[in-house]
C-alpha cells in the first residue's frame, strides 16, 4: 500500500449545501495523519467518504488502491472504523459484540481484544448499554484496532476519555504505526494530533487549507517569545523588525510574537543586551488559527 | 455470534418466545370454545341470520365444522394480524433501525456488504416467523386433540405455511422500505398501509363483484381463500415469496447506492 488515502477533487453536499469541496488529497502509508478543523468544517463528511457510508457528489477517493465507490467492500475491508458517535449493541456485552464483529471481519483474535481492553482498562463483561460514554468510546478503540487494520480512521477518537486513557490512545496509535499501519485521525484537540501526528491537514469550511509535516507547520509557525532586557527595552528598534507583532512591554520585559525566523530580530535586539530569551514552544491553534483567520 | 443472521435470530430470542406463548394462548383458548359452540343445536339456524356479506367473509356455512370455526376465529383476523405486525416490526428495525441507532455504521465498515445484509436479515426474518409458524401449527394440533376440533394433520400444515408467507412477504417490503429510506418509521408505515391495502381488496373482492378479477393480486387472497385451513397447498402461495425476493432484490442497489444517515 503506497498511498493509504488518495482523494481526487473529492466533494459532498447535503441538499445543495456543501459540506467537502473538491479536495484533492494524498496520505501516504506507514502514517499517522491529524485531520484537523473545527466543528462543521466537513471532518466527519471525508471520513464517511473514505468509509464508503457516504456516497461523493463529484470526485473520487481511493483507500488503499480500491475505490470506495466502485471497489467499496475491498477499501472497507482495510478500514478499521470508529465512528465520531459510536454506539455498539446496548443489549450486548462489550465481550460479545468484539467477538461479533470479529467475527464479521474474518475471526476474532481474542488475546488482542482482551490486551486492548487491559490497556484502556475496559471490563469486557459489562453490558455495552450499562457503559458511560467514554467506557463505551474504548470499546469503539477496541474495535477499531483488534484486527490490525492496515487502515485506521478514527474520528474525534479521545472524546470521553480521560487524560490517562488518552495517552494509552496515543501510545496504541503510535505502535500502530510502527507496525505499518496508517493512521487518519480527526481532531479538534490540536494537542493529541502534533503528540502523535507526522502530517497534518487543515479543514476550513469544506476545503483543505493546508497539508503539511508537522514539523514544518511548526517551523513555519508563530512562536511566542519573552525578550528581557538589562535596560528599558528598544521599543522603536522592534516595532522595525518586520516579522514582530503583538509587542507588549512589561518593565524590561516585553512580549511578542514573530512569525518564521527568529534572525532579524535577534540581531536587531542583541545590541541592547538580552539578559533572558524564554520562547513558548509553537502548537498547532497557533497555526490553525492563522488559517483559519485568513480564510475569513 | 458468527454472523448477522445468527444474530438477528439472537435478537428475536425473547420476542420470539413472547410471541409464541401469545399465540399458544390465543389458539388454546379459541380451541377451547368449540365444545360450546360446535354442540349449539340451532347454530345454523343462528348463523343464517347473519348479514350474507359477513358469512361470506367468514366462511361462516363451515363455522359448524372445527375447520371452518379456527379459520373464521383465527385466521380471518387475528392470527394474520399478530404475524404481520411481528413480521413488519422485524424488517423495519432489521436494517432502519440499527441506522437510527448508529449501530449500522460500524457493522458496513467490515466484510458485510449491503447486499448480504439485506439477504441475511430476511432470512433471519424468515427463521424466526417459521418458529412462529412451528409454535402456532403445534398449538392448532393440541387445541384440535384437547377440544375434538379434527382439523386433521395437513390442513393446519399449508394454513400455517400461508400464514407465515403472508407475514414473510409484509415484513421483506418493510425490510426493504428500511433499506431504502433508512426510516423505521417510514417501513412500518408503507408496510402497514400495504397490508391494510391488500386486506381491503381482498375483502372487497368477495363481497363486490366488479372488484373480483383484481382479487387474486391481494395477498390475503393468495393466503387466505378457501380456507386457510383446508385448502390445501395452493400454487398462489408461491406469489409470496416471489414477490418477497423481488422486493428484498430490488432495495440492493438503492440500498447500496445512498448516503447512510448518523444516529439520530
Amino acid at each position: 500500500m503506497q498511498t493509504a488515502i488518495q482523494t481526487w477533487q473529492l466533494s459532498k453536499s447535503y441538499h445543495g449545501r456543501p459540506a467537502l469541496q473538491a479536495m484533492d488529497l494524498a496520505v501516504p502509508a506507514d502514517v499517522v495523519f491529524g485531520y484537523l478543523g473545527p466543528n462543521g468544517a466537513g471532518k466527519t463528511t471525508t471520513i464517511r467518504l473514505l468509509t464508503g457510508l457516504l456516497r461523493p457528489n463529484g470526485g473520487r477517493a481511493t483507500v488503499g488502491g480500491h475505490d470506495v465507490v466502485r471497489d467499496r467492500e475491498r477499501a472497507q475491508r482495510l478500514i478499521g472504523y470508529l465512528p465520531g458517535d459510536f454506539f455498539g449493541y446496548p443489549q450486548l456485552t462489550a465481550a460479545a459484540y468484539l467477538d461479533y464483529l470479529g467475527h464479521l471481519r474474518g475471526g476474532p483474535d481474542r488475546a488482542r481484544i482482551r490486551a486492548l481492553a487491559d490497556r484502556l482498562d475496559l471490563d469486557l463483561s459489562v453490558r455495552i448499554g450499562a457503559m458511560s460514554h467514554g467506557t463505551r468510546q474504548k470499546v469503539g478503540i477496541v474495535q477499531a484496532f483488534m484486527n490490525s487494520p492496515a487502515l485506521l480512521v478514527l474520528d474525534e477518537p479521545t472524546a470521553g476519555l480521560d487524560p490517562l486513557v488518552q495517552r494509552e490512545f496515543l501510545t496504541l496509535v503510535r505502535e500502530a504505526r510502527q507496525d505499518g499501519q496508517t493512521v487518519f485521525l480527526s481532531s479538534h484537540n490540536l494537542y493529541e494530533v502534533e503528540a502523535v501526528a507526522d502530517e497534518v491537514g487543515i479543514l476550513v469550511r469544506g476545503s483543505l487549507a493546508v497539508v503539511e509535516a508537522v514539523d514544518k507547520l511548526k517551523a513555519q509557525a508563530v512562536r511566542r517569545l519573552d525578550l528581557t532586557f538589562a535596560g528599558p527595552p528598544p521599543v522603536d528598534v522592534l516595532h522595525r523588525v518586520a516579522a514582530a507583532r503583538q509587542i507588549a512591554v512589561s518593565g524590561n520585559t516585553v512580549h511578542l510574537v514573530v512569525e518564521g525566523h527568529t534572525t532579524e530580530l535577534l540581531s536587531a535586539t542583541a545590541p541592547y543586551g538580552i539578559e533572558q530569551i524564554v520562547t513558548h514552544e509553537p502548537d498547532l491553534e497557533d497555526i490553525f488559527l492563522s488559517y483559519y483567520d485568513t480564510r475569513k | 455470534m458468527r454472523s448477522v443472521f445468527v444474530k438477528a435470530l439472537y435478537d428475536q430470542r425473547r420476542s420470539l418466545l413472547g410471541w409464541g406463548i401469545g399465540l399458544t394462548l390465543l389458539v388454546l383458548l379459541e380451541s377451547a370454545l368449540w365444545p360450546s359452540i360446535g354442540n349449539m343445536p340451532d347454530l345454523q339456524a343462528f348463523l343464517a341470520n347473519y348479514p350474507e356479506a359477513m358469512r361470506e367473509l367468514f366462511n361462516l356455512e363451515d363455522f359448524g365444522t372445527g375447520t371452518g370455526f379456527l379459520n373464521a376465529e383465527l385466521f380471518s383476523a387475528m392470527v394474520p394480524v399478530l404475524f404481520l405486525t411481528y413480521a413488519i416490526g422485524r424488517g423495519a428495525r432489521a436494517i432502519a433501525g440499527e441506522e437510527e441507532s448508529g449501530t449500522l455504521d460500524v457493522l458496513l465498515v467490515t466484510r458485510v456488504t449491503t447486499a448480504g445484509l439485506l439477504v441475511e436479515q430476511a432470512a433471519a426474518l424468515l427463521a424466526g416467523l417459521l418458529a412462529l409458524g412451528t409454535v402456532l401449527y403445534a398449538a392448532i394440533l393440541a387445541g384440535s386433540a384437547l377440544f375434538g376440533l379434527e382439523v386433521g394433520v395437513l390442513p393446519p400444515l399449508s394454513a400455517t405455511l400461508a400464514t407465515v408467507l403472508l407475514a414473510f412477504e409484509f415484513g421483506c417490503l418493510a425490510l426493504a422500505v428500511g433499506a431504502i429510506t433508512g426510516r423505521r418509521a417510514v417501513a412500518i408505515g408503507v408496510a402497514s398501509a400495504a397490508a391494510v391495502a391488500a386486506y381491503l381488496l381482498y375483502v372487497a373482492g368477495e363481497l363486490v363483484t366488479s372488484v373480483e378479477s383484481w382479487q387474486p393480486l391481494s395477498p390475503f387472497t393468495q393466503a387466505m381463500s378457501g380456507g386457510p385451513i383446508g385448502a390445501g397447498f395452493q400454487v398462489a402461495y408461491l406469489a409470496m415469496p416471489a414477490v418477497a425476493v423481488v422486493l428484498v432484490a430490488a432495495a440492493m442497489p438503492l440500498f447500496a447506492r445512498r448516503d447512510i444517515a448518523v444516529a439520530h
